[in-house]
């Protein structure tokens, strides 16, 4: 005989769309419970994503740092890597941020309930956990269940050497040489931190560029550097086939250019992207609809076609980034408890936290082309900043599109040490549609990085100082 | 199958009604197309018939309620499958154990309220207008550049509560009449309201100029009388009214300006080619301005029978909204009643309006024969929207309509 409990609003999730769901609704009034399968609450993005890898791009960035200061005069001895002392570095800044979590579910009474949670019907989910099967009957529902690295098929499944973002981050020792199949943000990241803990790496995307989605020109600085770091980048490649050997390694097959040629690795890292986790939850017995690569379909107020039940974050489609999820759970939780909310942002900032750091929001260049979207840009060289020039990223760039007629900012690309802190302010111009002047005439703090994003503006405005216009642009 | 019945969209402008006759009870059977309500709009009456066959089983209003599109008006067992939708199944909780706690709003519908990429505000006025169910598409930001501010959201819901659509009022003090005297509370009618708001706007909005004049029609009005003679054997009637229609209506083809709109940016001036006169009627209910299509192509007689047919109608409020609209020019004759002259209010988004008083007969002094003659003079005047039009254009209009009634020649079609 199974237990049965009922509330107000159930959360199944608790990453940082769910607990932002589930802590908004509770501040609201509701009663409300959040499931999640693993004990320790944040969800992939604090666990086994963002934080943890943010945590060893850290470190990387401040080997790579130290060591550019020779130049300056400084030099160090080659840094020593203990690999348990950077593990545990990185579980403590985990495991504090997780018991945050649950300290704020506290003092909010949300309830947690640890296990895996599948439909039952459209009020009411099974849930097995550690204390026995239980049923929620819910009035109102939030899925926020996540997302999974996607795998290649055909690879040797479970095999030790392969790995995902989430066993790579367990830093279960440093592999020799490394093979990352996929470009995208999550295996280039991951790349530069073996390759700054000293794996060999390689990098083979399907692609014929890296970071697909951002503008070639931002990515470019990045690639040059990272073509120096690692020890090969194979565009418009494929990996044929894998075959373990007795060492333990693995033998790669790589398509490239119509030619097969055969490699050997300690260990693959696949980054290929990830998939929403809609077959654990048993949609079947309920009546929400999923789009073809099975994300489940919400409208704007993230309802899906149940009324009462909604779903936020990677599950409800790309892109699939926390801060999305943040803003989306918060959305669903205001509409379950009855205001009138919805996510119109017009704008999400994506970043890779490489060394370089790429990020953007808004239009990029290549999607204005390809759609004939009008635009017109400014663009800053990072090489005319000194605070650029003191922090040894003159390679780094800031450039601004706006509307031609309102030159309002329609998006914006930056790449160059903190850009992902840099985007912040674009960000803040989209929504609320600043134009040029806006930027421009804004006293931005000097010497920072943040000027270069006023600099940009004021490229295409005409009116720079710190750089030399020739007559016909400036005014 | 129970179905629910709800005002639907009664077209362009009109968003709410007043309940004026409910024909039909609970209980009552009712066949597709029978009349379940009669509305009195902002100008006219109409009728909602139902949708389907059945017998009534609830009322949701009642004479004199203020509703708009979309309210619940009428619930009806059916026996057919009409066209609108069914009552919503009953909320999944109701077959469960009761709520832990009841939510304290209904959940927003989808889909309701749109998501505006082009409208110039930030994150926080957008949600503001969210919850105050505000498209921020029919305001008109006051911040830098047009942006729509929350002050700007808070102005025109206080507006909005006053009862008007635009334009800035502030709340007006509550004064006891009473301590001076004895008074009565007549309510206004809703076209009252509607005409005080449109009077209001064009007053504010558009810089008035009025030049007067008078016509000598005393030959016309011999000639009109002769028509009317004639008329009056076949029981129809010929008033004044068509004859200033067309000789408007000529002056308006000689200068087009007169005959124009100012577009939504006041950028361009919109020249019609079509002549569709507007003419004020006093009724029980109010001011209202039906319009007369193409007078060009019409003849004096056509014009009184139509001039007849549509203030009887307009005073029975029996007028279909399409007959309130696409007027060019309006024509507001108190000729009836009298009064030496007066300045009328311009009809937006029309550029121009002529204001006829009484006509009266006058000695008028005669160079040639060096005697006062007494000859029939009709008094009118001319208001217009200055930035359209010029003072010169102004006079020259009034001096031509002058000329044109004075013309017989030109009303002897």
């Amino acid at each position: 005989m199974s237990k049965t409990k009922k509330v107000d609003i159930v959360v199944v999730g608790s990453g940082p769309g769910g607990y932002a769901a589930a802590f908004r609704a509770a501040d609201l009034g509701k009663k409300v419970l959040m499931i999640d399968k693993d004990e320790q609450l944040g969800g992939v993005c604090l666990n086994r994503g963002c934080i943890p890898s943010k945590a060893l791009l850290h470190i990387s960035k401040v080997v790579a740092e130290a060591s550019s200061l020779s130049s300056a005069g400084v030099s160090f001895s080659e840094p020593k890597i203990e690999i348990e002392t950077v593990r545990e570095y990185k579980n403590k800044i985990v495991s504090k941020l997780s018991s945050g979590i649950s300290q704020l579910a506290k003092v909010r009474n949300v309830e947690i309930l640890c296990g895996e949670a599948s439909f039952l019907s459209n009020t009411e989910l099974d849930v097995k956990s550690d204390k026995g099967q239980i049923s929620i009957l819910f009035k109102k529902c939030i899925i926020a269940a996540g997302s999974s690295s996607s795998m290649i098929p055909g690879l040797p499944a479970g095999h030790p050497s392969i790995l995902t973002s989430r066993t790579a981050l367990e830093l279960e020792g440093i592999p020799k040489t490394l093979l990352v199949v996929g470009g995208g943000v999550i295996g280039l990241e991951l790349g530069q931190v073996y390759a700054s803990l000293g794996s060999e790496v390689s990098v083979v995307e399907f692609l014929p560029a890296l970071v697909p989605g951002a503008d070639e020109d931002i990515v470019k600085p990045l690639k040059r550097k990272l073509s120096k770091q690692f020890k090969s980048i194979m565009l418009s490649s494929r990996v044929v086939d894998v075959v373990p050997n007795e060492e333990g390694g693995l033998g790669v097959v790589i398509e490239s250019g119509g030619e097969n040629k055969e490699l050997t690795f300690d260990k693959i890292l696949v980054s290929v992207g990830r998939r929403p986790n809609t077959p654990q939850l048993n949609l079947e017995s309920t009546d929400i609809k999923t789009s073809e690569d099975k994300f489940i379909i919400v409208d704007e107020y993230q309802r899906t076609s149940v009324d009462n039940i909604f779903a936020i974050g990677d599950i409800a489609g790309n892109p699939m980034l926390a801060h999305k999820a943040t803003h989306e759970g918060k959305v669903a939780a205001e509409v379950a408890s009855g205001h009138p909310a919805a996510m119109d942002a017009r704008a999400i900032p994506s970043v890779v936290y490489t060394h370089p750091e790429i990020a953007w929001v808004g239009l990029t260049e290549s999607e204005a082309k390809s759609n004939n979207i009008p635009y017109e840009k400014g663009e800053f060289p990072w090489a005319a900043s000194g605070k650029a020039m003191i922090l040894d990223a003159q390679q780094g760039k800031t450039k601004v599109l706006f509307d031609p007629e309102t030159k309002q900012v329609l998006g914006a690309a930056i790449v160059g040490p903190s850009a992902g802190d840099l985007i912040s302010e674009a960000c803040l111009a989209i929504e609320m549609g600043s134009d040029a002047d806006d930027i421009g005439l804004t006293i931005h703090p000097h010497p920072t990085l943040g000027e270069t994003f006023a600099a940009a503006v004021e490229m295409y405005t005409g009116t720079i100082t710190d750089l030399y216009i020739p007559p016909k642009r400036g005014k | 199958m129970i179905k629910e019945i709800r005002l639907p969209d009664l077209g362009e402008g009109i968003d709410s009604a007043v309940v004026s006759e409910i024909p039909l009870g609970t209980g009552d059977p009712v066949a597709k197309d029978d009349v379940l309500l009669v509305l009195e709009s902002d100008k006219a009456s109409m009728e909602i018939p139902s949708d389907h066959t059945g017998k009534i089983i609830d009322v949701l209003v009642s004479e004199g309620d203020d509703i708009s599109t979309n309210d619940l008006l009428f619930k009806i067992e059916a026996v057919d499958s009409g066209p609108t939708q069914e009552a919503p199944n009953e909320n999944l909780e109701a077959s469960k154990e009761p709520d832990p706690k009841p939510d304290p709003k209904p959940d927003p519908k989808p889909k309701e309220l749109k998501v505006n990429d082009s409208v110039f505000a930030s994150p926080g006025v957008r949600r503001l207008s969210r919850e105050l169910e505000i498209d921020l598409n029919f305001i008109k930001g006051t911040g830098a550049k047009g942006r729509i501010t929350k002050d700007d959201l808070h102005g025109y819901i206080r507006i909005r509560m006053q009862g008007g659509s635009s334009g800035l009022r502030l709340p007006r003090k509550t004064i006891d009449f009473s301590q001076w005297g004895d008074t009565e509370t007549l309510k206004l009618t809703k076209v009252n309201k509607i005409t005080g708001q449109r009077l209001q706007e064009s007053w504010q909005d558009i810089p008035h100029v009025t030049q007067h004049n008078v016509a000598d029609i005393t030959e016309l009005d011999g000639y009109r009388k002769k028509l009317k003679e004639e008329a009056a054997k076949t029981g129809k009637k010929v008033t004044f009214l068509p004859f200033l229609m067309k000789a408007v209506v000529l002056v308006l083809k000689e200068m087009p300006r007169f005959n124009s709109s100012l577009d939504e940016k006041q950028e361009n001036l919109i020249i019609k080619n079509y002549f569709h006169i507007g003419v004020a009627v006093d009724t029980p209910s109010g001011l209202m301005v039906p319009c007369v299509k193409d007078v060009d192509k019409k003849t004096i007689l056509e014009l009184s029978e139509e001039l007849v047919d549509i203030s009887q109608r307009a005073r029975d409020k029996k007028l279909k909204p399409d007959e309130l609209k696409g007027s060019s020019f309006t024509i507001s004759s108190l000729g009836g009643i009298g009064g030496t002259g007066f300045s009328p209010i311009v009809n937006p988004p029309e550029v121009a309006i002529l204001g006829v008083s009484k006509s009266e007969w006058k000695p008028i002094y005669n160079k040639e024969s060096k005697e006062f003659v007494p000859r029939y003079m009709l008094p009118f005047s001319l208001s217009y929207d200055h930035r359209v039009v010029d003072g010169a254009s102004g006079a020259a209009f009034v001096e031509r309509v002058s000329a044109v009634l004075c013309d017989m020649g030109l009303f002897k079609d």
